[in-house]
């Protein structure tokens, strides 16, 4: 018997399958715990999904704000969990969403690296994907399944726009149209500002290259890219109409509210922590070759530049250019997502200097690096353990339970020192809250008025919040607001001046029921915001159909242009001296 | 140097200057998380020392607040958080310092005399206090000399309570229609005054609870058009003291903003009333009230917990009236320290200054607030 | 009832209608019938036929032979109000009505007293109504005397008989210059309910206070606190006790306890000290030592 033994290293791509079991690895397991649940969005995502289950068509949704529109938050994430949830249940619904979302992370991020590095290092990039900190802490600690979602549809659009833009293919035209609608659907904003850090450094790609190859005329670039651009806005337009009604008619004019991932992470270290070194992890340490390669390969430089805005902007308020470059909605978007985009634009140069180093070093660059990607991923996983949403776990079973008998809910609630259990007690009760955690779908004016989030959390946004509150419950009457779930006595000297009583406690006397006599019975309100059934059925069928329509259009074979692309050289000229070369 | 390294370079000092001015001159955002400051300012003025000292306790730096002090040897880190915070639970306890104001009163080269407005937070309101700073320079650097208000201390004693309670059993579910049920106290609207100020409109009056049981009150105004439609519905929220013994009197105030007495043709008022357990304790007595004339016509005087019990916080709410007698304004105060038995505890409380000249006479009533029972 | 036969008798009924209120030529049916009574219906002809009987909350169905008497048992029946009565057999229907009246011996009072607590010497401060019920809970709506009675303490007893009409009587009574819990009772036929009326205290009247120095504070004390009727004023009841002095004033809201309300104050020479409960003003005390 022969045994081939090569000591060359190979200059093979790691197999995508591959790269999926390290999925299957190191994120099945996680989700399986159910390890989101303990994020911040998590639940509500689930509360969604909840009232999409039993009313797929209908988006008003009357148990928070005393009734909001779902169509103010795009919904396709949310659909599927619902979707799921009858064989699943609706936490697990959650899980195998988010997993999937995970898997076509890897799968986007070599398609996109392929764009820009060779076929080794965009492998290596996506199997850094499995191990990304911002993603990990996006899934984990911050439960953003709407980005976390777009993102990966966004990745395997981009190539197939590529394709249409460099090749003028037909299939690759659809493709890229039917998935942007998609990721769209799923998350909004990845789309409106992924076409600035994403798809214009894929333009300049194309005009760099145009040159190369298959030659492309300025015209025909020109027109190919209005021409999608055109059908993509459309098709966004249509899909995803009842969120623009609910935008253009009633804005998100509320006062700003605060939010930590706007601080500046050096005077704030606490959150540099939180917002910086978690989601870049050990990519902080591939910064400086990130600029140096981005800069010196003339082909690269337009995603160095992608990623550098990006990264400002994930620096929140520790550049100004966040503030510059967003004017208004830096007071409203969180600047973590920022940050994963970058770090999803720094892949490929990360699979780059992943390719080079184990070129050259082999097993101890393979240790080095197995060892970096591993802490990246346990520092933001754990993340949620040592900075959870909730300090304190318990249970709101009893809570809804107690809402749900003898009448209770006729009337509406507020919780005070909840945190964003908030959402999974909304989808375990029938009763309405005055209080919710979608802050732009919240129309009510004693919440608009001032800079607060969640009422359950009043006391975090000092003055604010707590007017907020006061006013709340000021309008008890108006709102059917007859209970208040206390489980922070810091609360209780305000129900005690204006005139509330505790009636009962739970969960051994950690929460007080608070009740306010004379309150009439809870009526709808909100009723302008309430969209018309013909939205509802858009709001049913085009976003979800949408997803049903990228799987199969996806399905059509496609000619692998790119495959055939000569070879590039994604060395710089600087770094061609004798020794430095893998061999 | 290459184009390549060239752009590198630009980009890395680029990013290292956006982040020099991002740290240097904060964006309001990141302002307000890094307690309002910036790195770079020193206390190389009065006002920067006090500026720092103030920054420190807006962020609860207590350590690096208290180890900033020039006086620090006088009283120690735990006295020093207890000026702040309070020895035992009360508002100050709970609360936030939102933002502060620092003014100048006196300076020479070697000492200053700074004034500190504290912009609290508190769950019931926001609440200012005020402290005079002096601050000495120490070389090249200015410390503050905090002006401690040590808070007495209970010592160690049994005192005998003998106080009233009332309990109330209600009909149960399973009784029949017609069963009897225990009567709701009489309570009487003794006087109402629909006031115009430039905030809107606003209700007085004064609500009697005439039976002989404890009640749970509030009062519910609605303002009506002239064709009797209905404009607004308010409530008395915390303007009101909502649990009234046998023969006790509240004022209560309700305010509906941006409206015109002129928009109105009739008030309806709803007192609301309700049978509650309750208890006489604590009894509060309010020392040495004192009509201050304008300018800043004021209320002052003291409150004197007459009963063993702590009480956490504690509202002052005061009726002024006219030299006929009728109610010309309500107001209302929470005390931020706790209530400590037979310990005084200063209030003041702002009369407007157009109403200053008219108020003849006033009543202030209490209620309170201890952790584990109210009244 | 399933919503088809629902329909169906809802249909034989309205096409019954203008025929209902004379008796069929050939069903002859009680004129009234006393709730819970056995009756029957005759009706006449041959063959077989089918008898409804619809009325407010019950409906009862026979399959009958025609020209026989059809019974019903006692119990059969026992909701009062308007019954039509369907005959129908063959190709015709006959149709009659009569009434289930209420039993005329009062089984059941529900009794309201308002209010449950008073001051004392109200007049007609007391209100009680009655619904007389009998057995079956039918509102008895033939004249029914009901005699109250209300009894304080002391045993003093006031009267009142009052015929029912349709079913309610109600009478209005004084609050007795005693305080103390007052048995209400009402009575017809031989059921009655009771009800409890509490007579409390009025305002304090004549209210005074001593003062006397305690070091450097008055102990000021009022003397048993009593309504004008004479009645203890309830401890709990607030007591306000206000000093002025120098263009200052101390305030105490204090609660009687076991009859007296107490306080101590800071003594300040040419005070004046009054006194207060509620809207009532007691006397006043003028410090000069």
């Amino acid at each position: 018997m022969q045994r081939a033994e090569s000591i060359e290293p190979s200059q093979r791509p790691i197999p995508l399958a591959l790269i999926l079991m390290a999925v299957v690895v190191v994120h099945l397991p996680l989700l399986l715990m159910k390890l989101p649940l303990k994020s911040y969005d998590a639940n509500f995502h689930i509360f969604f999904a909840s009232h999409y289950v039993h009313n797929w068509f209908n988006p008003w949704n009357p148990k928070w704000y005393a009734g909001f529109s779902q169509t103010t938050y795009p919904p396709l994430g949310q659909q599927w969990t619902a979707l799921l949830s009858p064989i699943l249940g609706l936490d697990f619904a959650y899980m195998a969403v988010q997993f999937t979302a995970i898997l076509l992370l890897a799968v986007g991020v070599y398609r996109f690296s392929r764009l820009w590095v060779s076929p080794r290092a965009a492998s290596f990039a996506a199997l850094a994907s499995v191990f990304l900190g911002s993603e990990s802490f996006l899934v984990y600690s911050a439960g953003q399944l709407g980005t976390t979602c777009a993102a990966p549809i966004y990745l395997n659009a981009l190539p197939f726009l590529f394709e249409w833009l460099r090749h003028g293919n037909w299939r690759s035209f659809l493709k890229a149209s039917v998935l942007f609608t998609a990721a769209a659907a799923a998350h909004h904003a990845t789309l409106l500002f992924g076409s600035f850090f994403f798809a214009v450094p894929i333009l300049a790609l194309v005009f760099l290259d145009r040159e190369e190859g298959e030659r492309v005329s300025t015209p025909a670039f020109v027109i190919r890219t209005v021409s999608i651009v055109v059908v993509v806005g459309c098709a966004i337009a249509i899909v995803l109409l009842p969120f623009w009604i609910a935008l253009i008619h009633y804005p998100v004019t509320q006062t700003p509210i605060p939010h930590p991932s706007r601080a500046n992470y050096i005077l704030s270290p606490q959150w540099g922590l939180n917002y910086f070194i978690v989601p870049y992890g050990a990519l902080i340490v591939a910064l400086p070759f990130i600029f140096l390669r981005g800069s010196a390969v003339v082909r690269l430089r337009p995603l160095l530049l992608g990623f550098w805005v990006a990264f400002l902007v994930g620096l929140g308020g520790t550049t100004p250019v966040g503030h510059l470059v967003l004017g208004r909605a830096f007071e409203v978007l969180t600047m973590e997502r920022f940050s994963y985009w970058a770090t999803l634009l720094a892949l490929p140069f990360v699979g780059l200097l992943a390719s080079e180093l184990v070129d050259r070093y082999r097993t101890g660059a393979v240790v080095g690096l197995t060892v970096a990607a591993a802490f990246s991923c346990a520092l933001a996983v754990a993340w949620a353990a040592y900075k959870p949403a909730d300090a304190a776990d318990f249970n709101v079973n009893s809570v809804a339970a107690w809402l749900n008998r003898d009448g209770h809910d006729q009337h509406r609630y507020v919780t005070l020192g909840f945190g964003n259990k908030v959402a999974r007690l909304a989808v375990l009760t029938d009763a309405s809250s005055v209080d919710g955690e979608w802050n732009s779908g919240r129309m009510l004016p004693e919440l608009t008025r001032h800079g607060g989030g969640a009422l359950t959390s009043s006391k975090y946004f000092g003055k604010q919040g707590l007017d907020a509150l006061r006013e709340m419950l000021q309008h008890a009457d108006r709102y059917g607001l007859k209970w208040v779930f206390v489980r922070d006595p810091y609360y209780d000297p305000l129900l005690s001046f204006a005139g509330w009583r505790p009636v009962d406690n739970l969960e051994d006397k950690t929460i007080t029921i608070w009740s306010k006599d004379g309150v009439p019975p809870a009526t709808p309100v909100n009723a302008p915001q309430m969209p018309p059934r013909w939205q509802g059925l858009m709001w049913g069928i085009f976003p979800f159909g949408s997803s049903i329509l990228a799987i199969l259009v996806v399905l059509i074979p496609q000619k692998k242009h790119y495959d055939s692309r000569g070879e590039v050289s994604y060395t710089a000229d600087d770094e061609l001296v004798s020794g430095r070369l893998a061999s | 140097m290459s184009k390549g390294l060239l752009l590198a370079v630009s980009l890395g000092a680029a990013t290292v200057a956006l982040v020099a001015m991002g740290t240097m001159w904060p964006i309001p955002a990141a302002a307000a998380y890094a307690g309002g400051g910036s790195l770079l300012r020193s206390s190389s003025t009065p006002e920067a020392a006090v500026q720092n000292l103030g920054d420190e306790i807006r962020m609860n730096a207590w350590q690096k607040a208290y180890d900033s002090l020039a006086n620090k040897a006088q009283f120690t880190e735990p006295q020093f958080v207890h000026d702040l915070t309070g020895t035992y639970p009360s508002l100050r306890t709970y609360a936030t310092l939102e933002n502060f104001d620092v003014q100048p009163l006196h300076a020479s080269t070697d000492e200053a005399e700074m004034r500190m407005n504290l912009h609290w937070s508190s769950v019931v309101g926001a609440f200012t206090s005020t402290r005079d700073v002096h601050v000495v320079r120490n070389g090249d650097r200015w410390e503050a000399e905090w002006p401690i208000e040590k808070e007495p201390v209970l010592p160690p004693q049994v005192i005998p309570v003998n106080y009233l309670r009332w309990d109330v059993i209600y009909r149960g579910a399973g009784d029949d229609w017609g069963a009897q049920d225990v009567e709701a106290p009489h309570v009487r609207i003794v006087d109402m005054h629909p006031v115009q100020r430039a905030e809107g409109v606003v209700i007085l009056g004064e609500l009697l609870n005439e039976d002989v049981v404890p009640a749970y009150v509030s009062v519910t105004a609605t303002l009506q058009s002239k064709s009797g439609a209905t404009i607004e519905t308010e409530g008395s929220f915390d303007r009101i003291s909502h649990i009234l013994l046998p023969k006790q009197v509240t004022p209560f105030f309700i305010n509906f903003p941006d409206r015109t007495l002129s928009e109105v043709g009739s008030v309806r008022m709803t007192p609301l009333s309700q049978l509650v357990p309750a208890s006489a304790d604590p009894v509060i007595e309010i020392q040495d009230e004192r009509l201050n004339p304008a300018p800043d016509a004021s209320l002052t005087g003291q409150l004197s917990n007459q009963s063993g019990q702590v009480v956490n916080v504690a509202h002052v709410l005061a009726t002024f009236y006219d030299k006929n007698g009728q109610v010309v304004w309500v107001a209302d105060q929470y005390i931020d320290r706790a209530l400590l038995p037979q310990t005084p505890v200063p209030f003041s409380i702002h009369i407007p200054e157009d109403l200053a000249r008219k108020v003849s006479t006033e009543r202030t009533v209490t209620s309170s607030y201890s952790s584990g029972g109210t009244q | 009832m399933r919503p088809g036969l629902t329909f169906l008798l809802g249909s034989l009924a309205l096409a019954a209608t203008p025929l209902a209120m004379a008796q069929g030529a050939n069903l002859t049916v009680p004129k009234s019938v006393e709730a819970g009574n056995a009756f029957s219906i005759q009706s006449a002809g041959s063959g077989k036929g089918t008898l409804y009987i619809i009325g407010p909350g019950d409906l009862l169905k026979r399959d009958v032979q025609l020209g026989e008497t059809t019974s019903f048992p006692s119990g059969a029946l026992y909701n009062a109000g308007h019954y039509l009565v369907i005959l129908a057999g063959g190709s015709s229907t006959e149709n009659a009505s009569f009434d289930v009246v209420p039993a005329s011996q009062p089984a059941n009072l529900s009794f309201l007293a308002k209010p449950s607590r008073l001051q004392v010497g109200l007049h007609n401060g007391i209100t009680g109504s009655v619904y007389v019920f009998d057995a079956y809970q039918n509102l008895v709506s033939a004249p029914t005397p009901v005699s109250f009675e209300l009894t304080n303490p002391a045993g003093e007893v006031q009267k009142r008989t009052v015929t029912t009409h349709d079913g309610s009587a109600w009478t209005e009574m004084d609050s007795t210059a005693k305080e103390g819990a007052d048995r209400f009772v009402a009575r017809a036929g031989g059921v009655s309910g009771a009800r409890v009326i509490g007579q409390v205290p009025g305002d304090p009247c004549g209210l005074k206070m001593n003062a006397q120095q305690q070091g450097q504070q008055i102990l000021l004390e009022t003397a048993p606190v009593r309504d004008c009727s004479g009645n203890a004023v309830p401890d709990g009841t607030i007591i306000t006790f206000t000093e002025t002095y120098d263009g200052a004033e101390s305030t105490v809201d204090a609660p009687l306890k076991r009859g007296i309300a107490k306080v101590a104050m800071p003594a300040h020479r040419g005070a004046r000290i009054s006194i207060a409960s509620g809207v009532v003003m007691g006397n006043e005390i003028r410090w000069e030592k």
